[in-house]
């Protein structure tokens, strides 16, 4: 048996319990074994869908949740990677600021959801601060680890090349650390797409679009088929996004070359 | 501030017309700002979501201030928050609001925070406090309470009711289990049966009429519990732009003025229906009330001892860091001015501290 | 980047260092280490203390550190703190079990049996990568906002790690320690805890260690989000009433249950380790 076939096959079976939990579902809702207040069919979730999508503007809102993903996650990557590379370089930035960096990492991140929503109100620039807080841990342990895995017959290579200490950054460490990089942002686009959700139910503002506006709007109208929609379109996109990362690591690393 | 009483006769007439003077004449010389923000602690409700409630929705949905900053080109940025009053106070802390339209309790815990607001003008009075549990819920009066899950919004205005509605019957708010419910997710959580009592506003005579709650008190029978709200400004803005400040004002009264007919109840009843409330329920929040009364954006000296209570009460329960002195808060300047230019000063009734009308002048 | 810039500097030498120097010198250069490290704190505080002593922003933005402290004494010994922390404990407690207990079963049945990895893991694998938070609201219409939805939410942010890493753990097990069990005929018990669990163990507490994490962030989310206890709870209040003193109070108590959970985790791990190599 081929690989490839093997594969096929399993995708085939994989798909066996989700199709016979819709069907299930529809079933019991159809047949009146449910209360179908609370749990609606299949059906009536696709037509919730389809609704949203045509009339109340849902890919405008997810499109809105996505920027806001985006913002917070380039910003916090970007600053993760400085302070990584910070600690990872200089030992003495590492013992000053490490102590304080691991225990501020303790704090839950929901925790700063209060402080920020005192200091920034319920505005965009809250909700993207506090996303790029939930990239910026994950990125900084990882650059930090892969700097401090740069071995030491590295250093004298670059040394005998006499790389200054910019070259020796972007030539050397940045390329030997990017495998544990790509690992944080991998880790820190999961964080902050959850930091998203989290900060439109936590930072909800009557002007603010996205998809978890939109679930909040259907829990306050009690539409179960609505928040079945958001709650479907937040997993897909968390699952889309997490594949799109892997892919990207997966391109990246082989692009590096086998070298190192 | 001068109390009127102690002006009176020629000079007093000649001092008041005098002022009438100034402020007409300042009127023009003021620039007024080319944005106006303005919060109100009430989300939109309704498909499509509305806000119609109160002389603030009135005028909202008539655009009256709007249309009297046209033709200054100054553009009114309403924000609606679903946090409702605490959510304000967070957005005035960060100046990003010069007026607000807020309950009580909200605006005396900022204040007392240190938000440096004034209150100019009654938004909002006797908005009716209910509670409510499942239809098969074993809870018969207030006193059932103890021990028991009951939800509500932590900080908004009718926190104080509800401890005034809790002491009448022996109890405190650690003798209950207090579960902290946005507006909008009071309904929700008392169909699931998640918590075993609400205390809400006119937002959940709905559910009973679905079947859904059961009514176990209102405070119809007693004035002290119901909630109110207020017109504010922040200090800066009020310095800044006094003449603004009264047009906003003024901009309202229309709408109060409205409100006070009680011809007009019926039509108002339609309009707040569209955030989502059936007309019936909305009647029956506001039977027996008087139209002439709930419409006044008079901070008369009865207003402002509610809010004193509710201060001071804010204080007592450590809901408030600081006990704020409301007379010393509350500016009437600009509401005076502002019904001097509509030429409605004399129309709402002035109460005095018990609530009784105070003879006209 | 300042002077510090020999290549020495950058290369990973103190913690291999440390052990190579006289147990005094150890102790000197960890007390050192720690003094270094307690220099930023300092400042900050120092730096928080005059900025809100010289009124650089308003009190309710920033609350002093002596009114915090007033907070946390007061909060302290009406009893509220320690109530509140023992709730959202019990609540973390409830759901490391319950969610750990049904990622153990999870995991093992991926790891050992193919069908239902086959059947089973692609639609793990996908809901898997749902954010936790996104279920709440419709949990919330299911059981409501009462104590259910907590554990519940929190034992969904803990199945998963502890799944993905009990199926890779199993996964990792060498085939033929596995062909010699099978020799001796093992029982299913006394494969998992002679063989199994040994050369697992460390893939497992990677995912007891994530479980911890994710309960910790998904039971902050949903006391912030509904709750009537709780240190979340007591953030709520906080934010609703505009004092952040006692906002900055919980966030305190919340970073240091962070870090003991973290201490605990590590000295755990030390344990399990030296068992491990003992039962080898």
């Amino acid at each position: 048996m081929s690989a490839s076939h093997s594969r096929r096959q399993h995708d085939w079976r994989g798909v066996v319990a989700p199709l016979l939990f819709v069907a299930l579902w529809q079933v019991a809702a159809s047949a009146g074994w449910v209360n179908t207040k609370l749990i609606v069919s299949p059906l009536a979730v696709l037509q919730a869908g389809w609704q949203e999508i045509t009339a109340n503007g849902f890919a405008h809102a997810l499109a809105a949740s996505l920027a806001r993903d985006l913002a917070g996650f380039v910003l916090g990557s970007l600053a993760g990677i400085a302070f990584g590379v910070l600690l990872g370089l200089s030992r003495w930035a590492d013992r000053l600021l490490g102590p304080t960096f691991h225990t501020l990492r303790q704090i839950s991140l929901f925790a700063w959801i209060p402080l920020i929503s005192i200091w920034l109100g319920y505005t965009d620039q809250a909700r993207v601060l506090f996303i790029a807080v939930a990239a910026f841990y994950p990125v900084v342990l990882s650059t930090h680890e892969g700097i401090r895995s740069v071995n030491k017959a590295q250093f004298e290579v670059a040394q005998v090349y006499g790389f200054s200490r910019w070259q020796r950054l972007v030539r050397l460490v940045l390329p030997a650390a990017s495998p544990q990089i790509l690992t944080g942002l991998n880790l820190a686009l999961i964080y902050a797409w959850l930091a998203t959700i989290g900060a439109e139910f936590l930072l909800p503002s009557f002007d603010a679009t996205g998809v978890g506006a939109t679930v909040i709007r259907g829990r306050a109208a009690f539409r179960v088929d609505v928040i079945i929609v958001g709650m479907l379109v937040i997993g897909l996109t968390g699952y889309a996004l997490n594949r799109l990362a892997q892919r990207l690591e997966d391109r990246l690393l082989i692009w590096r070359g086998p070298a190192h | 501030m001068f109390s009127l009483k102690t002006l009176r006769g020629p000079l007093a007439r000649l001092a008041l017309a005098l002022t009438a003077f100034s402020v007409t004449v300042g009127a023009y010389a003021e620039t007024p700002p080319t944005v106006i923000r303005v919060g109100v602690a009430t989300p939109k409700t309704g498909n499509p979501p509305a806000f119609t409630v109160g002389p603030v929705g009135v005028a909202y949905t008539r655009g009256l201030i709007e249309e009297e900053f046209k033709k200054d080109n100054v553009k009114i940025d309403w924000v609606f928050f679903r946090g409702a009053g605490p959510a304000v106070n967070e957005a005035l802390t960060n100046k990003q609001l010069d007026f607000a339209f807020q309950g009580d309790l909200p605006s005396l815990v900022g204040k007392a925070g240190g938000l440096n607001t004034r209150l100019i003008a009654l938004a909002g009075t006797r908005q009716h406090v209910y509670l409510a549990v499942p239809p098969d819920s074993p809870i018969k009066s207030v006193k059932d309470l103890k021990g028991k899950r009951v939800g509500f919004s932590i900080g908004t205005n009718i926190q104080t009711p509800i401890n005034r509605i809790l002491a009448a019957n022996g109890l405190t708010e650690r003798d209950i289990r207090v579960v902290n419910l946005s507006v909008e997710g009071i309904a929700p959580a008392l169909t699931s049966k998640s918590i075993d009592a609400v205390f809400s506003w006119v937002q959940i005579l709905p559910l009973k009429d679905k079947g859904l709650a059961r009514i176990v008190f209102s405070d119809h029978e007693n004035a002290a519990y119901a909630c109110n709200s207020g017109v504010l400004v922040t200090d800066e803005f009020a310095r800044k732009y006094p003449q603004t400040t009264t047009r906003l004002l003024k901009a309202l009264l229309p709408a109060n003025r409205w409100l006070a007919d009680p011809a007009n109840t019926n039509a108002y009843i339609s309009l707040v229906a569209q955030m989502g409330f059936p007309e019936k329920t909305l009647h029956e929040d506001q039977d027996g009330e008087d139209a002439l009364l709930q419409s006044s954006p008079l901070l008369t000296d009865y207003a402002l001892s509610l809010y004193q209570g509710v201060a001071d009460d804010a204080f007592r329960l450590k809901l408030a860091r600081t006990r704020v002195d409301v007379k010393q808060w509350a500016d009437r300047s600009f509401l005076t001015a502002a019904l001097q230019q509509a030429q409605l000063t004399g129309f709402w009734p002035t109460l005095d501290n018990n609530g009784r009308k105070l003879a006209a002048k | 980047m300042s002077a510090d810039s020999s290549t020495a500097v950058i290369l990973p030498a103190p913690a291999a260092a440390t052990p190579r120097t006289a147990p005094l010198a150890g102790v000197l250069v960890k007390t050192g280490h720690v003094l270094v490290g307690a220099i930023v704190p300092l400042l900050l505080l120092a730096l928080w203390q005059h900025a809100a002593s010289a009124h650089w922003l308003p009190v309710q933005l920033l609350p002093s550190p002596a009114l915090v402290y007033a907070s946390f004494i007061d909060l302290w010994q009406s009893g509220d703190l320690t109530s509140n922390l023992a709730i959202s404990l019990k609540r973390v407690g409830w759901s490391l079990l319950l969610g750990g207990g049904a990622g153990l079963v999870l995991g093992v049945l991926f790891g050992f049996s193919r069908r239902a990895r086959a059947y089973l893991y692609p639609t793990f694998e996908v809901v898997a990568q749902f954010p936790v938070i996104g279920w709440i609201p419709l949990l919330i219409i299911f059981v409501g906002i009462g104590e259910p939805l907590k554990v519940l939410a929190i034992s969904l942010a803990v199945i998963v790690p502890v799944t993905v890493q009990t199926t890779k753990g199993i996964a990792q097990v060498p085939r033929p320690l596995l062909d010699v069990a099978r020799v001796y005929r093992f029982s299913l018990a006394q494969t998992i805890t002679r063989v199994v669990l040994p050369s697992a163990l460390p893939t497992l507490f990677n995912g007891l260690r994530q479980a911890v994490m994710q309960a910790w962030l998904a039971l902050v989310f949903v006391e912030l989000l509904a709750a009537g206890e709780g240190v979340g709870y007591l953030m709520v209040w906080g934010r609703q009433l505009l004092q952040l003193d006692l906002v900055v109070v919980a966030m305190i108590l919340i970073g240091l249950v962070g870090v003991v959970l973290d201490r605990l985790l590590a000295v755990l791990e030390h344990r399990l380790q030296r068992w491990r190599r003992n039962a080898f």
